[in-house]
Order: structure tokens, then C-alpha cells, then sequence
């Protein structure tokens, strides 16, 4: 009995899963441009510089702990990922992390869907070349199934990602506004998504 | 008014929707085994469960906790013999005590999502919560000892 | 043992035994005596005095713990060393804390270790003298020799006949009967609770929430407020605007205080309110424009850099000195000379400072986490000019304490907020207002001289140079602080025949007060550390090199009894082993750290051994507890958090910057308890002191890095 219910619990989930993006695939239309390796690889440089700012790289991070503050050193109460992203037993996220930034100096930034990548999908910045990262970026199967057109809106309109350019009070900001970063992520990929070289820092 | 569930009572409270949890529990509820210790997510020691999640209540609103199920440390066991309780009595863990129910909130959970925590899973589910008096190591060993008494309980 | 008790007819009173009454016995201290007197009397005599034990009618035995609980286990020993002697059942007590009041209980202030060693001759004489009197009421009523009589378990049984009365019975007789002029002590073989690793009857209503700290008292009509204090530690107020606090909900009033810091005043703004949250709330929209004219804006480093010029510059003032250290040092060819620098640290007890007072006109009463109860109580009635025995303070549990809670600012200022207020106010100080205005303990350096000669110290000459927490209370400028010899073991002046002590005072104006183990804490450091540089200087393994100068039986043993457990003979040169060996407050613990380098390329501490001889003991268990907490404390001193200032201000805010060690920093502590019956040291603090030089030399030995100056960073070394 115990069996059969984990069983429709997880093809409830794989089911939802693949509905939801199987609903985003649905609008695609991101703009494409001549073929411009140059371009594109300018445009994914500048990319990579909000992604490894400390208001994105923290959240993911090389090991298995989230990372803190803009020098970005290991959260204070070595809390863990978890299988889902979310934290482990007592630690889990939102039992600091709110839907939104709590006020003040040193109070726990929030969103509804606070969170590190799940376990079997990390998505690691942290440590990664441009080249390394704009690979795993393209990779589906690094990427968390995401299509092109996925990463451009999740780039560009996930909520939490949006959170980096409103992290609350004493924070820094990301290098550049999100409408930058979203038209820098469109053009890199409109150009045709180059990774840059191997030397590319 | 706001409709607060806690340890199975309903409290209707008339206060500010943005009031951390804490202090509608401690000042105006009255149950104050709940604790003050840094009002910024830092310690720990305001732990209680949120729908069965060990949340900080300090830096929960009321707006989240309404009409949500809400236990503090008085409402871990009816007669302080909760597996975890015993364990603490036992291994005489609490010194001065003042962090020992955050610290027993939050092992509640870790129990009851792992039966048999290792010193790993302890460390995991336990570093956010702070003890000045430096009782880790006999909170460690009072985990180890209520998972034991919990699966020797669930043997009979 | 045989143990003479002081009694004075004229203050042993014969009151009646009247329905419902209740033996009480205690210590008296008779006007213009010296020696107090052991009182005993019924509950309704009237008389006035500290009744540690009442046994009531029914049976019903309470016992009073005149020290402050704050997590060290008075609430424990010392009721299981008068249940010991007074032949009652642990379970069957009830246990109540003492109001403050120095007349009848004498010292009350928690501190310096002292509640078992202080007291525990007189409370066990005072047990004994209780159980006889109640067999002798007992072989009375019987008409039987009350040699054939004994006491057990709250009662007296006729050992031929097995009859048996219940205390409760007997109290009405007992309180007619004059105390024994001596009394027969168990020896320690006999003890039945003392010496027991007993589960301490405090634990209960600390898992569910009943235990009342100072934070969880109510009175009917309280209020609560939060105090916006002059961030720079003496500062002043230039003026406030209220207008927006007064709007939050739930604010009821708001004004200028001032509290007493030592002699010079702290002024800030209070905000009353109906809840904590809304004084909170209060507080933020407060606007103060602060008055800092006068105040030193000081700074860590200049700090630290006038320290290191007073130990190269002056000799400061003697604090001891036997032969002649200097001549032999200009002289020696093989020497050291090394500086030391600990750091300024708060006590961030898990329970912020608060306070409840009550301001009345014919009485002022308190209530609050209170380590000094009869010190409060002298200090409320010099400010308040209230009598004594109007002012009434009452300790709750105690959520740590760790010394601050033995400093009197924050008892003045609630008193002076219900003053003016004209009510009941519980004061509550956030974390930030716990970390940020002190006092702390004070950061010292110091300097280490010594020499070698043939493998022996010839020489050894030390200096402090730091704050004096004595000199914020008066005079003796004149004189070197008298903790600078603390922590560094006496029977080394047995045979270190050329050896010095100075103190160099440095005046500074951040108030300091006593943090666990007080001076031990930072003197342990420099002291033990440079006995681990002499020995590597004079090529001898640390422990063998303690032991040629610790000639007395107890350090013998004590070394012996730290090889023994932690395998130090056997261990590996370099593998990562280090030691140190503190005296405070008359216990020895010698310590054994043992680190590892990790495969991520860090040190980890992988065990603590501790071996501690605190003479007669109490409770086992108690004892392992506070070691062990001991040596997290001073982890993390040493490794993780400190309290640094910035143009007057205090850079530290909460527990995110004043960092603590959690469950997945500590190490596993092992400790080892010597046997014997030299008289009681102290339990609470002697942990700590060696932790921090052990550590260092462990690291010595594993990296060859000598660290000298705390707190350094063990994810760097």
C-alpha cells in the first residue's frame, strides 16, 4: 500500500514536471540574429559577471552549503541543500527565510521560493570558467531541463532570481540593472549562444 | 483580529500583522518557554513548529503563522516525556537551560524525519541553534540515546 | 568527623509547636558578632533568619539555594549536600532561591567560583545538626535511647522495634530540642547522594518550557521597555525627538534615563510599552542626537600598540617576585622574550540582560537573572535611599551569566525606569544592546621572559599590561592588579627559584568587568604558552618538563592521570598533540588537545582531554558539564569571535558578527575527575583557562606555527 502511494506521489511529480514545461515550451520566441561568435561571447562575459556576483553565486555554490555576506564565505549555521534545495530537518530555508526580505541590517533576505538548486540538479557557479558555466548553462541536462527559450524567461522573469536586484537592506547589488542582464542573456543566445574559449576569465 | 493555533488552542489576538510570532506567544499568549535570544535568525532559541517546520519565530510574522498549526515547547508532550525530554533528563544536557527549547524543537523535527540521525545528519540539522554553556556534546549523545529509546518504543 | 557547632541559647528560640508549624534551621549572624550562630525555630516565631532547610508538618522539606542558577548547578549541589546529611530523599525536596540579603545568607554573589567551596562545611554541619535534633525527638517519643535510633529517607526508625516516624511528625518536637553541641560528619565513603552523578532536579522544567528566567517573569500590570542607549560606551544625550515612537500602537511613554556604570553614568531614551515588540518597534523610530564631548575615541589597534610600549618600556608595578629574574636574564645566553595579546570579549549570555522592577514608595522590589542578589540590594538602597530590608530582590533562573550578570547597571537603570514610570516594567536588552555596551572583559598582553640553563629554567619574568577591573571601582593605582599571579600554578615557586610578576596598569575608558575564569582566562594563555616555548627551548617533552617543577603530590598525580588517558607516551612526534595545566579558584585542570590536518587541507581539533583536582566534590556529572562547556567557551575566545572598537565604537553587533561555536565546531571533550578530599576548589570556570594554550601547542607540534595572539582563525593556520 506504502509502496503503490510513493509510486503516484512520484508520477504526480514527474507528471507536474514535465506539464509545466511542456507549458513553456509552448511560447518560443526569442529573437535570432546572424551567427556572431565574438558578440555572443561579449554579451555571455557580461552575463557571467552577475552570475558570479555574490547576490547569485551564493545560492549556488561548489559544495553542498549555501554562501553568505559579499565575501561570500560559508553560511553561518552550516545549514545543507537538502534533496530538494531546501534545506535538511530543522534547517530548512524558510525557517529563517521568508517569502520576503525580513527589515533590517543582517535579517534574513526572503522569497516564497528561497533555495539552493535540488540535489540531483546543482547547477554549480561557484569555482566555474565563462566557458565552463555558459556550457552548463546550455546543457539541458545541467541546466534543469531548460530549453533556450526557458533560460532566457528564467533568466529574465523567475522571481527568485529576480531577488538578486532586491536583496534587501546592506546588500550589493548584482554588477548591472536585470533588464541588462535579461537583454545580455537574449543577445548572447540570439547570437548563438558561443561559449567563450577555454583562457576566457 | 488575528487566529493563532497554538499547541491545539485557538487564540484570537488583536495585533499587528508584522508582530514576530515570538511575542504574540510570549506576551500576549503568555507561553514564554519560548525564547528570546538574538530576534534575527541568528540563535535559535525561539524555535517552534510551524506546521510541523522548526521556524525561527522571531523573524516569522503573525500574517504567516495565522490560522497555521502552531507547537511550542510546552506543547512537545503532554507529560515532558517526549523521547527526546527523556533523553535531555538523562543525559542531564540543559546547564542554565535557556536554549534547550529551540535546541529540543529543533531535534524534534530531525527525529521525526530521521529515525536513526547520524553525528552528520546531527550536525546538519542542529548548527543553527546556539548554546553558550557549550552542552553540544551532550545534546549530540541525547539525540543518539531518544533515537534509540524511539525505535526500541516503536519495536513493542 | 567530628564537627562543633556555634550555638547561642539566647538566639535559639523554644517556640512552640503549634499545629501547622514548621522547623526551620539556619545560620544567624547576631548584631556586632563575627561568627554567626546556628538559629533553629518555627516558622511562626518570627525570628529572622537564612532558614536553609524548613520541614513542615506534613513532610514536606524545603530547601533555600542562596546562589544564582545560571546553569552551574547550585540548584543541585547544594540541596544534594543538605539532603546528604539531613537523611531525606532528593525526589521529596523542593528547592527555593534565596531573596538578596548578605545578613542572613552572607555572600551571594555567584562568581569566582564559590558556592560549593564557600559554603559546604557549614551546610553540611547545619544538615547533620537538623537530622540529630529530629532523632531526638523521635528516640523522645519512643522512649528509646536515640542511639538505637537512625534517619533515612525524611524519616527516624527505632532499629530494634522498626518503628518509624516521618520528619513531618517530628518537626513539632524537633523545634523544642536544643541543637547538638557537635555533630558526627559521614566520611566520604558513607555519602549516599554526594559524589553521585545524580540527575540534576532542575532538568525537568528545563525541557518544557516551566523553568522562569528573568525574561519569562510577569507581574499584574507590567510593562515592557527597550532603552536606546549612547552607542559610544559613556556617552551622553544632546536631545531626543519622540514624536514618532509615541505613534507606534502600543507605546505608552517615553523619557530620558540614566543608568550608573561603575562611577561615571550611561544616558539613553526608554520606551514603554504593552508588549516587547511595540517598546521595540518604539525604540526604531526614536531620534536621538548624541552628546560624545569627552569621551575617548578609541580604537583596537592604538590598543594593542600602547600595550606592546608599556611592556617594552615600563616594569610596571611588582605583583611578586622571588630571587632575582633580571640579573640572570642579562646575563643568559639562552633565552626568550615573546609578547602575548588576548582579546576584549563579551559574555553574550543565551539570555539577554533584563530586569523587572517595581518602584514603590515604602519598598522597591526586582526581579531578574541576577547573579548578585545582596550586592543589587546594597546598591538599589544607596541610590534609592530605600532601608535594606525594603528593597527586595529576587532571582529567577539565570539564562548564563558568566559575570555580567553580577554588574549593577542594568538593575539601576529598571529600578529608575519604574520610578519614573510609577509602575511594574520588565526592561529588555536586544542582543545588540548585550553585545554592544559592555563591560567586557579586558584584552591584556604580555610579555614572557625566561631562560634556560643545562636544560632548567634559570629565570622566568612575565608583565601584564591591560585594564585593572578593580580600578573602576576605586582606589589602588598604586598597587599591581592582584589577578596578575591568577591561573599560573603555585607550586612552581617551590622550585623556579628566579621568577617575577608585573603589572603595567593601562587606563582606558570601556568599563571591564569579570568574563568565566576572570583573569585566568587570558593570564592561562600567556602563562602556559610560554611554558610550552621553555620547554621546546630547553628540548624536554612539555609534560616531563611540568613535572620537574610541579614537585607536590597532587600535580604528580594529575600528570599522570593526563598521560594515562589521552595515551600522551605513546603518541608520534608531530602528530598534532599539545598541553597546558591553570590553577583557578583552588582547582587544577590540566588539558590535552589533540588536532589533525583534514584532507581539505584544515586543521581540525579532533579530542579534548581534561583531568581536573577540585579537592571534595559535590556532583560528578555537574563537574564533566561544566568542563565541557568550559572548553567550548574557550574555543571560542580562542578561535572565533572578539570585541573590537572603532572610533569609540563597538564593532560587534550580534551573533552574526560575534560569532558563536555551534554543534558542528566542537570537539569531543573527555573528562577525568581526581579522587581525593582536600578542601573544595571551584567547578564553574577552572575549565577554561588551559583550553586555549593547549590548543596552540597542539598546533605547534603539528605545524611548527607558534601562535601567540587570540583569536586566530583555524580554518587559516
Amino acid at each position: 500500500m506504502r509502496k503503490l502511494l510513493v509510486i503516484s506521489c512520484l508520477l504526480l511529480i514527474v507528471g507536474g514536471v514535465s506539464l509545466s514545461f511542456r507549458a513553456e515550451r509552448k511560447k518560443n520566441s526569442y529573437a535570432v540574429l546572424p551567427k556572431d561568435s565574438v558578440g555572443s561571447v561579449k554579451a555571455f562575459m557580461s552575463v557571467y559577471k552577475v552570475l558570479m556576483s555574490a547576490r547569485c553565486m551564493n545560492c549556488h555554490p561548489a559544495g553542498n552549503a549555501p554562501l553568505q555576506g559579499d565575501d561570500s564565505h560559508i553560511h553561518t549555521m552550516n545549514v545543507k541543500r537538502g534533496e530538494d534545495g531546501h534545506g535538511l530537518y530543522a534547517a530548512r530555508c524558510s525557517n529563517c527565510h521568508q517569502a520576503e526580505n525580513t527589515a533590517g541590517l543582517h535579517m534574513p533576505p526572503g522569497n516564497p521560493k528561497w533555495g539552493l538548486p535540488p540535489e540531483n540538479m546543482k547547477m554549480v557557479f561557484q569555482g566555474r570558467t565563462p566557458r565552463q558555466l555558459a556550457l552548463q548553462l546550455l546543457d539541458p541536462k545541467q541546466n534543469g531541463g531548460r530549453s533556450k527559450q526557458q533560460l532566457i524567461d528564467h533568466m529574465a522573469k523567475d522571481d527568485l532570481v529576480g531577488w538578486a536586484w532586491h536583496p534587501g537592506d546592506g546588500r550589493t547589488l548584482p554588477p548591472m540593472s536585470r533588464a541588462a542582464f535579461a537583454a545580455q542573456v537574449r543577445l548572447w543566445i540570439a547570437k548563438g549562444a558561443y561559449a567563450p574559449s577555454a583562457k576566457a576569465k | 483580529m488575528i487566529t493563532l493555533t497554538v499547541n491545539g488552542q485557538k487564540h484570537d489576538i488583536d495585533a499587528d500583522p508584522n508582530m514576530p510570532l515570538l511575542w504574540a506567544i510570549r506576551d500576549i499568549i503568555g507561553l514564554t518557554g519560548t525564547k528570546f535570544g538574538c530576534g534575527a535568525a541568528q540563535c535559535g532559541a525561539c524555535t517552534v513548529h510551524l506546521n510541523g517546520e522548526a521556524v525561527r519565530s522571531c523573524v516569522t510574522k503573525l500574517s504567516r503563522a495565522a490560522g497555521q498549526k502552531i507547537v511550542t515547547i510546552e506543547g512537545l508532550s503532554l507529560n515532558n516525556d517526549h523521547p527526546l525530554q527523556k533523553a535531555w533528563n538523562e543525559m542531564n544536557v540543559p546547564q542554565c537551560g535557556y536554549c534547550q527549547s529551540g535546541q529540543l524543537m529543533s531535534a524534534a523535527v530531525l527525529l521525526r524525519e530521521n529515525p536513526n540521525p547520524t553525528d552528520q545528519d546531527i550536525d546538519d540539522a542542529m548548527s543553527g541553534n546556539i548554546c553558550r554553556c557549550g552542552t553540544y556534546q551532550r545534546i549530540r549523545a541525547a539525540i543518539h540515546k531518544a533515537a534509540a529509546m524511539q525505535m526500541e518504543g516503536a519495536k513493542i | 568527623m567530628m564537627e562543633t557547632n556555634t550555638i547561642s541559647r539566647r538566639n535559639f528560640l523554644r517556640a512552640s509547636g503549634l499545629a501547622g508549624a514548621a522547623l526551620c534551621l539556619g545560620f544567624y549572624l547576631p548584631a556586632n558578632a563575627k561568627k554567626e550562630e546556628l538559629a533553629a525555630a518555627t516558622a511562626e516565631s518570627g525570628f529572622d533568619f537564612n532558614a536553609w532547610i524548613r520541614i513542615d508538618t506534613d513532610g514536606k522539606v524545603t530547601l533555600t539555594d542562596h546562589r544564582a542558577e545560571m546553569g552551574q548547578g547550585s540548584y543541585q549541589s547544594v540541596p544534594q549536600i543538605i539532603a546528604e546529611e539531613l537523611e531525606v530523599n532528593l525526589s521529596d525536596i523542593h528547592v527555593v532561591f534565596a531573596q538578596g540579603n548578605p545578613v542572613k545568607y552572607g555572600s551571594q554573589i555567584t562568581g569566582g567560583s564559590s558556592t560549593i567551596r564557600g559554603s559546604y562545611k557549614k551546610l553540611l554541619k547545619l544538615s547533620a545538626t537538623a537530622r540529630e535534633m529530629l532523632i531526638t525527638a523521635a528516640a523522645n517519643k519512643w522512649n528509646v535511647p536515640a542511639a538505637e535510633c537512625y534517619a533515612e529517607g525524611g524519616h527516624v526508625i527505632h532499629k530494634p522495634s522498626g518503628k518509624k516516624l516521618n520528619y513531618g511528625e517530628l518537626v513539632a518536637a524537633a523545634s523544642k530540642i536544643t541543637p547538638p553541641a557537635q555533630v558526627k560528619l559521614k566520611e566520604t565513603s558513607q555519602y549516599k547522594l554526594i559524589r553521585k552523578p545524580l540527575q540534576r532536579m532542575d532538568t525537568p522544567m528545563k525541557t518544557n518550557g516551566e523553568a522562569v528566567f528573568g525574561l519569562d517573569k510577569r507581574l499584574p500590570g507590567m510593562l515592557f521597555a527597550s532603552v536606546e542607549r549612547n552607542p559610544r560606551l559613556r556617552g551622553k544625550i544632546k536631545s531626543f525627538d519622540a514624536t514618532a515612537a509615541l505613534k507606534v500602537p502600543g507605546v505608552k511613554k517615553v523619557f530620558k534615563i540614566q543608568m550608573m556604570v561603575f562611577k561615571t553614568t550611561r544616558d539613553g531614551v526608554v520606551v514603554v510599552a504593552d508588549s516587547t515588540w511595540a517598546a521595540m518597534q518604539g525604540r526604531k523610530a526614536l531620534k536621538v542626537e548624541w552628546d560624545d564631548t569627552g569621551f575617548d575615541h578609541v580604537n583596537t589597534a592604538d590598543i594593542y600598540q600602547a600595550h606592546e610600549n608599556l611592556l617594552k618600556t615600563n616594569e610596571g608595578l611588582p605583583a611578586k617576585k622571588q630571587g632575582e629574574p633580571d640579573a640572570i636574564l642579562a646575563k643568559a645566553d639562552k633565552k626568550i622574550d615573546v609578547i602575548y595579546q588576548t582579546p576584549y570579549q563579551a559574555h553574550a549570555a543565551m539570555e539577554p540582560l533584563n530586569c523587572i522592577a517595581h518602584y514603590q514608595q515604602d519598598k522597591i522590589e526586582i526581579w531578574g537573572p541576577i547573579q548578585a542578589p545582596d550586592w543589587v540590594q546594597g546598591d538599589i538602597s544607596d541610590k534609592f535611599k530605600m532601608p535594606k530590608e525594603k528593597v527586595i530582590v529576587n532571582m529567577t533562573f539565570l539564562g548564563g551569566g558568566f559575570g555580567r550578570k553580577a554588574f549593577l547597571d542594568y538593575t539601576h537603570e529598571a529600578v529608575a525606569i519604574s520610578k519614573e514610570l510609577g509602575g511594574p516594567v520588565q526592561v529588555i536588552w536586544t542582543r545588540e544592546d548585550d553585545v554592544k555596551q559592555g563591560p567586557y572583559r579586558a584584552g591584556i598582553s604580555y610579555r614572557g621572559q625566561g631562560a634556560i640553563e643545562n636544560g632548567e629554567i634559570t629565570a622566568l619574568k612575565f608583565k601584564m599590561a591591560g585594564q585593572n577591573i578593580d580600578h573602576w571601582n576605586g582606589p589602588g593605582r598604586d598597587k599591581a592588579n592582584g589577578s596578575t599571579t591568577e591561573g599560573f600554578l603555585k607550586p612552581y615557586y617551590d622550585s623556579i627559584k628566579n621568577i617575577s610578576f608585573a603589572d603595567v596598569p593601562y587606563e582606558m575608558p570601556l568599563p571591564n568587568m569579570w568574563w568565566r575564569s576572570v583573569y585566568a582566562s587570558t593570564n592561562g594563555f600567556a602563562y602556559e604558552s610560554f611554558m610550552n616555548e621553555m620547554a621546546v627551548l630547553a628540548g624536554q617533552d612539555q609534560l616531563d618538563f611540568r613535572r620537574k617543577y610541579l614537585k607536590d603530590e597532587r600535580s604528580q598525580r594529575l600528570i599522570d592521570r593526563m598521560e594515562e588517558v589521552s595515551g600522551w607516551k605513546t603518541r608520534k612526534q608531530n602528530e598534532g598533540y599539545g598541553v597546558a595545566i591553570t590553577e583557578c579558584f583552588e582547582t587544577t585542570v590540566g588539558q590535552i588537545v589533540k588536532v589533525s590536518r583534514q584532507p581539505n587541507g584544515k586543521v581540525k581539533i579532533d579530542k579534548v582531554w581534561a583531568v581536573m583536582d577540585c579537592g571534595w566534590y559535590v556532583n560528578p556529572d555537574i563537574i564533566r558539564a561544566q568542563v565541557e562547556g568550559s572548553v567550548v567557551m574557550a574555543l571560542g575566545a580562542a578561535t572565533i569571535h572578539e570585541i573590537t572598537f572603532k572610533n569609540g565604537l563597538v564593532e560587534q553587533n550580534n551573533f552574526y558578527d560575534y560569532l558563536m561555536p555551534r554543534m558542528s565546531d566542537v570537539p569531543p571533550v573527555e573528562v577525568h575527575i581526581m579522587e581525593n578530599t582536600a578542601n573544595a576548589g571551584g567547578v564553574g570556570e577552572p575549565g577554561l583557562p588551559p583550553f586555549a594554550p593547549a590548543l596552540t601547542d597542539a598546533i605547534f607540534d603539528l605545524t611548527g606555527k607558534r601562535i601567540r595572539k587570540l583569536p586566530f582563525n583555524l580554518n587559516e593556520v
